[in-house]
């Protein structure tokens, strides 16, 4: 599976080339912070907000984690706090 | 009116432990001297930091959870900031809880009313 350059997740591997611009059909990502009102992005928290920072320490997009935008926003602020400490990496070393 | 602070600060991780209590005890008396209140402290202990602060791969980290008026933050922030084993702070103030705006808002719409009477 692969992601084209709109962000639509693209299912190449398993099937033949889709010709007339079929779309496949993701299932609709809920965002979980909204799903459970007890969770928060937290700074502090290392475990819960690794789940959205990529291999190479980049903010995952929203389009790939399924969070609203409220929440996104809030994620972002708590990395961005995070890196600031030192309990996330801005980037990893280049390979 | 007090606000709530969570302060963060790493320290060099070959400081011994004397120097460390130091610090938490200055940052201590500066809250209670501007009125303020320490609710927690933290010590969360020698962490390995995502990556290198002044050629250190290692940090003793210190969490303290303040409610005191603004000056009291402020002069937090001078005294680690004015450290030299201190590589590291830094101060999230945290959003007021719900009750407080709704009680503003029902003191702003209950102000026009009066003067209508």
């Amino acid at each position: 599976m692969r992601v084209d350059n709109r962000g639509r997740k693209v299912n190449r591997a398993e099937g033949q080339p889709h010709p007339g611009g079929k779309r496949v059909f993701q299932k609709k990502k809920v965002c979980r912070f909204c799903a459970d009102k007890n969770l928060k992005p937290d700074y502090k928290d290392m475990r819960s907000t690794r789940q959205f920072i990529s291999e190479r320490g980049k903010i995952t997009p929203r389009r790939i984690t399924g969070n609203c935008a409220k929440h996104q926003r809030d994620v972002a602020i708590a990395i961005k706090r995070a890196r600031v400490l030192a309990i996330l990496p801005y980037t990893t070393v280049a390979v | 009116m007090n606000n709530n602070y969570e302060v963060v600060f790493i320290v060099r991780p070959d400081v011994a432990d004397d120097a460390i209590k130091g610090i938490i005890q200055k940052v201590k008396e500066a809250v209670e001297g501007l009125s303020g209140r320490v609710n927690r402290v933290d010590e969360w202990g020698k962490r390995k930091m995502a990556f290198q602060i002044k050629k250190y791969s290692e940090g003793y980290y210190i969490f303290v959870d303040i409610s005191s008026p603004p000056p009291a933050s402020k002069e937090v922030e001078r005294i680690l900031r004015l450290n030299e084993d201190v590589i590291r702070y830094q101060t999230v103030k945290k959003p007021a809880a719900k009750v407080v705006k709704e009680t503003k808002k029902e003191n702003k719409t209950s102000q026009p009313k009066e003067i209508s009477q």
